[in-house]
């Protein structure tokens, strides 16, 4: 990953999105500073509330994650623990933040439940007795335990139906009004964020491709990646259409091409984008690109400075 | 099992009562949630999964189809059955010969077996000793052993017998045990005597088997050889004269393919391309040509966008991105030409940016192939995009039918206009009123009355199958509603909230359809009807289960609730092409009680 940058203001929603591969859960992953240990984060700054992540000690990252920056993991599936009980997995980040009783915790995951509506009832049940999107529930139950600042959803409603899709963005939108939460929103379904964000960041082959408003971003896509991923999605309420396609396939990370990532693939490409690799610029107000199709955009600096990744 | 888990008698009717055609050359979409039935009723269509009832017609002209239908319709007379019957068989893919083995086919195979043993050997071992010939002689065993492996292999492929894989073991096996049993009983009855053996019945049994043994090994092969060459007959005469249920699935599965939803666990890890592409090719006896095999593996390659062939066709699947995977599935299904593709959520887990690419492919295979495709899906979208025709599914039945357009753009049933209206559409401008159903899809061996999506419909009323518990769930969610709504709420629905305390419901075996209601003490059951009257006609349309309730009366001190008879909506046309499954749009035919259902009879 290399040159992301973004910004996201108390209450926003952002969404992150790109196909897989692109980097997305790994920029979520390096803001709960929970990469792998073959990862690093070599360069660059994560502020939120003007504290570098980047540079904190583990313990304090440790008091900051999840009671600060919460994250719903991908596939609820897999996410929760199946031999123990749904109400001491939401539970147990409370005990451990807020160092309270485990009788005031149980209080407080009733509450929770109820928040994402599910009967509080079942706290006592195992994962799989829960469906799909009750699982989903319960996850959004245990990223809010520590009443977080900012959420990070990665890709929330992949695998689930559409009508439950429905409802867990309704309720993710519900608490992000009721709560004030900020929310990163990733996944790899632009529709999904059309309808739920406010900026929207758009990333290929581990780089920032454009940045801006939702209705910036859609209406008037200006990098030809964003231009083709925006036209690949067939659109219900549209025209009855095929949808375009981007020929070619995603680039492996490994051996990334030369230059701009998505040149192979553009068909506006020229000379200069084999050649050089474009850094995210502003085109427009408030609105950012790393195309060599607009004059703003320069080179990128060769490896001395890179773009700072910002939160908040 | 069934014990362990408690739920003997409890089934899963994935799929129920689902009819739909394609027509050559179209694009048929079946979209529906997960657990819609959708994928059994595709794989069902190519007897993947065996229906428990009902036909897969194919290639059936549309006279012969309206045939069908009409006799479908028609009183089920004998000479109708035996049309139907006749019809299912020529174009039926999944029909078989249900009937159980009735007496007289077991005595019709039992005589068969007989009268071959009796012809075979009976009659020339009782005219040996006339004859003068010995009966120990080995050209007259052999013989004899070859007669019976001929007549038993004509025997096993007469109707009413069915010729099956194991017929010639079955016939092996009796040609096996025949002759030795015939030998013994002729010398046990006849007192036949057989050289260098002992007297009696043994002795015979042992001698022949020592000294035949290889001479009745040669009639036991004879006569399954015989058995499967006259099944062999037989077939080739069948598919002449009966159609379909003639002809071995196999010869079909050519005609007929399947696209998987996963490229990353459709193909086998272990083969290379070619062994993948080719497979089919093999299994269906196309070619024993290697040559001729490698250009026809290399053409389809070529079909499905993987170019050059060679270079791809020595790969394996891990050497492949999921989209060139994917391509793989289809040119392993494309190898055998053949006419109708299941494609089953054929892109779901490629990116969008490849995805479009299949989907021209597909598209384009359809121009220049004629592929019919029915294609699997959980993506409006798509279908919207792909689709001639859609049906749209909700627990096993199919709720709504017609072409794209009619579905996606007019949708008629509540179900499909709620799907369509949380579609996310990647355009901000085009937002939409979202109706967002809640709960979740009932458990499919529990499913609700009447019709289906009852407890879910935004916009159930009467006649929708309510249920008793969800009728006193809703009367009980009401009043309490009431209860806390304070006098407001009360006075809004003029019922006086106080007579509702306390209300205790139990349902009645004499009368199923109807629950008892007692009052609290100090209110009158008159009270109590009028409240409960009152609840209903003001509150039905936040508590739906209200709509169940067909009228109360007053039982002595109790007050009775019946429900509105549950009826469930049929598929009916209302347009060309265009057919719904909702009361609301085709009312029931008992006469429509929504408008007046509260109705008071005299006490």
């Amino acid at each position: 990953m290399e040159g992301v940058n973004f910004t996201l203001n108390e209450g926003e929603a952002l969404g992150l999105a790109g196909e897989s591969g692109c980097g997305k859960t790994t920029t979520a992953l390096s803001i709960m500073r929970l990469l792998p240990y073959n990862g690093k984060i070599k360069r660059g700054q994560i502020l939120f509330n003007g504290r570098d992540i980047v540079r904190l000690s583990e313990p304090t990252i440790q008091k900051i994650r999840w009671k600060d920056i919460s994250i719903i993991f991908q596939g609820a599936m897999n996410s929760l623990n199946p031999v123990r009980r749904v109400g001491t997995q939401i539970a147990e980040p409370i005990i451990l933040h807020e160092k309270v009783e485990e009788k005031e915790a149980m209080k407080r995951v009733e509450d929770l439940l109820q928040l994402v509506g599910i009967n509080k009832e079942r706290m006592r049940d195992y994962p799989h007795e829960f469906s799909g999107g009750m699982r989903q529930r319960v996850m959004i139950a245990m990223a809010l335990a520590c009443n977080p600042k900012l959420v990070i959803a990665d890709e929330p409603v992949t695998a689930l139906d559409v009508m439950i899709q429905a409802q867990i963005l309704e309720l993710l939108e519900r608490l992000r009004r009721e709560l004030h939460l900020s929310m990163i929103l990733i996944s790899h379904d632009l529709s999904v964020m059309a309808e739920t964000c406010d900026t929207i960041a758009i990333m290929y082959g581990g780089k920032m491709m454009e940045f801006g408003t939702k209705m910036d971003v859609f209406t008037d896509p200006k990098h030809p990646y964003t231009q083709g991923l925006v036209a690949a999605f067939p659109d219900i309420r549209g025209q009855r259409v095929m949808p375009a396609a981007i020929p070619g396939d995603v680039p492996s990370l490994i051996n990334p091409p030369p230059g701009c990532v998505f040149h192979p693939r553009c068909k506006f490409a020229f000379e200069r984008c084999s050649k050089a690799e474009p850094a995210l610029a502003e085109v427009t107000p408030g609105r950012r690109a790393a195309c060599f199709l607009y004059p703003e955009v320069q080179e990128v600096m060769p490896r001395t400075q890179a773009a700072p990744a910002t939160a908040r | 099992m069934r014990e362990l888990t408690g739920r003997a008698g409890l089934w899963v009717r994935a799929v129920d009562g689902v009819s739909f055609d394609v027509k050559r050359g179209e694009v048929f979409c079946l979209v529906g949630e997960s657990g819609c039935g959708k994928t059994t009723t595709g794989k069902t269509l190519l007897r993947l999964e065996e229906a428990t009832a009902g036909d897969t017609l194919f290639e059936m002209p549309d006279a012969d189809y309206e045939r069908y239908r009409q006799l479908r319709r028609a009183p089920p007379t004998e000479g109708n059955q035996k049309e139907l019957a006749q019809l299912r068989r020529r174009y039926s893919l999944s029909w078989q010969e249900l009937t159980p083995w009735t007496t007289m086919d077991a005595l019709f195979l039992t005589w068969a077996i007989l009268a071959a043993s009796i012809l075979a050997i009976v009659v020339p071992v009782l005219l040996a000793p006339l004859l003068g010939q010995p009966f120990s002689s080995d050209v007259f065993l052999f013989v004899l052993c070859l007669a019976e492996g001929a007549m038993l292999g004509f025997v096993a492929s007469l109707p009413p017998t069915r010729i099956s894989p194991r017929t010639p073991a079955i016939v092996a096996v009796i040609a096996l045990a025949a002759p030795s049993l015939t030998t013994t009983l002729a010398a046990a009855v006849f007192g036949t005597t057989v050289p260098g053996a002992d007297q009696g019945a043994l002795g015979a049994l042992s001698t022949v088997w020592a000294t035949y043994t290889f001479t009745l090994l040669v009639g036991i092969l004879f006569a399954a050889a015989v058995a499967g060459g006259m099944a062999r007959v037989q077939l080739s005469i069948r598919r002449e004269s009966e159609g379909l249920v003639g002809i071995k699935m196999r010869a079909l599965r050519r005609r007929l393919h399947l696209i998987f939803q996963d490229p990353y666990e459709s193909l086998n890890p272990k083969q290379s391309v070619f062994e993948i592409v080719s497979e089919p090719l093999i299994v269906n006896k196309v070619s024993r040509d290697p040559d001729e095999i490698a250009s026809l593996v290399s053409r389809s390659l070529e079909d499905a966008g993987l170019r050059p062939a060679e270079e791809f066709m020595f790969r394996f699947p891990h050497e492949l991105s999921g989209g060139q995977r994917q391509r793989v599935s289809i040119a392993a299904a494309l190898a055998l030409e053949p006419d109708f593709i299941v494609a089953d959520e054929p892109v779901s887990m490629l990116d969008v940016s490849i995805r479009t690419e299949i989907l021209d492919l597909m598209m384009e295979l359809r121009k220049r192939r004629g592929i019919t495709y029915l294609f699997i899906t959980h993506d409006l979208g798509l279908a919207w995009i792909l689709a001639d025709r859609i049906a749209v599914m909700y627990l096993g039945k199919i709720v709504e039918q017609g072409t794209a357009d009619q579905v996606i753009a007019h949708p008629k049933h509540p179900y499909t206009q709620a799907l369509i209206s949380v579609v996310p559409s990647p355009d901000p401008r085009h937002l939409a009123q979202r109706t967002i159903l809640q709960g979740e899809r009932p458990d499919p061996v529990d499913i609700p009355k009447g019709c289906r999506f009852h407890p879910r419909c935004p916009v159930a009323f009467g006649p929708c199958g309510w249920s008793v518990s969800e009728v006193v769930q809703a009367l009980r969610g009401a009043r309490d509603e009431l209860l806390q709504g304070g006098a407001e709420l009360a006075a809004g629905t003029g019922v006086d909230p106080v007579s509702l305390e306390n209300l205790r419901g139990a349902t009645m075996a004499r009368w199923p359809r109807s629950v008892e209601l007692h009052p609290r003490p100090g209110v009158s059951a008159s009270a109590l009807s009028a409240a409960v009257r009152e609840l209903a006609a003001h509150r039905r349309d936040k508590w739906r289960g209200l709509y169940g309730i067909a009228s109360v009366l007053e039982d002595r001190d109790a007050v009775r609730v019946v429900l509105q008879p549950a009826v469930e909506p049929l598929l009916v046309q209302v347009a060309p092409w265009n057919s719904v499954a909702c009361h609301l749009i085709a009312p029931p035919p008992a006469a429509a009680p929504a408008a007046v259902p509260l109705v008071t009879p005299a006490a």
